[in-house]
């Protein structure tokens, strides 16, 4: 069974997406803040994150840079799952993609549950060492 | 005729709402996978889907109403009014939300106090439009205690009606930034709330219109937002 770290500060959305991706078969950490999201992933050691980028007080590119700094989480796939929507998200993509190591990106608004399930669970099946398609 | 433009800029402006517009797609977002979850479960909640849908309709009936306060050409009508009334029923606005999102509404309205000379309807509509903000923003702050306190007490300006809470983010100058990075971030009060912050900005605009303004201030031990009104003396005496 999958560990998954969901970073999600919408209570309401976390409860919703947290129990959809526990019946697709997976463990789930909820976390609401950056802070909390690097303290569970030290406790939980997660096999996949996902994250929203707009947090109170720590953005989810702080959280990033600071996950990415623990060599056991290098390889650690990443879904940046977020209200940033495309066209101000460009921008970033490259630092995300090329520094961060993150593959996919999925606009929360026209993302469904199902889309999310998907795309969590193709990120669990990618072995680490291989780099996983580019979503976004 | 220059005051009542400078009344009306704010309101008017593009940034306002926009930042309605970004905040009405969290509502409507959770409505949209809450429904999708019904639909693969074969489980039905509709009350929580009724409780977003009404937040939704409340910040846009907020937003309309700080329009046309402001658009009035006459001053605004005001009456004497109790606040603890007012935040009685503020609360009872808010609760099928805060119970969406586990966050406990106390009332502490304890004391006599006397009536103040307010805008009713646009009194009420600004500590809602505040209170769901806040009620938002509590638990994205990762804070242990999710208490909110709708509060009144006496302060040496005047009777402070507000919203108070266990997170020192409350503060004038996370509000003065807000205001400020408003034209430029999708997320002005970053230490406070993951989102526009538009239920803020809505009471602050209702406020305004009202000659009031929005202020941080403290309730015991709590920190909070409110604002400062005037008691109706005349009406005390008699």
């Amino acid at each position: 069974m999958a560990q998954i770290l969901l970073i999600e500060p919408d209570r309401v959305l976390a409860e919703i997406y947290g129990r959809s991706l526990v019946a697709a078969g997976n463990r789930v950490l909820s976390c609401f803040t950056a802070q909390a999201g690097i303290q569970a992933a030290d406790k939980q050691q997660p096999d996949l994150v996902i994250l929203e980028l707009q947090l109170v007080e720590h953005s989810g590119i702080e959280f990033l840079y600071e996950f990415r700094s623990y060599p056991e989480w290098q390889a650690t796939p990443v879904v940046i799952h977020t209200t940033v929507p495309p066209n101000e998200f460009s921008d970033n993509w490259q630092i995300l993609r090329v520094e961060l190591g993150v593959e996919t990106y999925l606009y929360k608004p026209q993302t469904s549950l199902k889309q999310l399930i998907d795309t969590a669970q193709a990120q669990l099946s990618v072995p680490e060492s291989v780099p996983s398609s580019v979503v976004a | 005729m220059s005051q009542q433009a400078d009344r009306q800029s704010p309101i008017l402006s593009q940034e306002l709402l926009l930042s309605v517009a970004e905040e009405l797609k969290l509502p409507l977002l959770q409505i949209a996978r809450k429904a999708e979850q019904q639909e693969l479960t074969g489980e039905s909640d509709l009350s929580t889907i009724r409780a977003t849908a009404d937040s939704a309709l409340r910040l846009l009936d907020n937003y309309v109403l700080g329009v046309r306060l402001a658009l009035e050409p006459e001053p605004l009508a005001v009456e004497s009014v109790s606040v603890s009334s007012i935040l009685y029923d503020a609360g009872q606005e808010l609760s099928a939300m805060a119970k969406n999102y586990g966050v406990e509404l106390e009332l502490s309205i304890a004391g006599r106090y006397a009536p103040v000379l307010a805008h009713r309807q646009g009194l009420q509509a600004a500590l809602v439009s505040l209170g769901a903000a806040l009620i938002e923003a509590l638990p994205a702050q990762g804070s242990p205690q999710l208490k909110l306190q709708l509060a009144t007490h006496r302060s040496r300006y005047g009777i402070v009606a507000g919203l108070y809470a266990e997170t020192k983010q409350l503060s004038n100058e996370a509000l003065q930034k807000g205001r400020q990075l408003r034209r430029q971030s999708r997320q002005p009060l970053m230490n406070l709330s993951h989102t526009s912050g538009a239920g803020v900005f809505v009471a602050d605009t209702i406020l305004n219109a009202m000659n009031l303004h929005l202020t941080a201030s403290r309730h015991h031990r709590l920190y909070g937002i409110g604002t400062v009104l005037q008691p109706n003396h005349q009406l005390h005496l008699v």
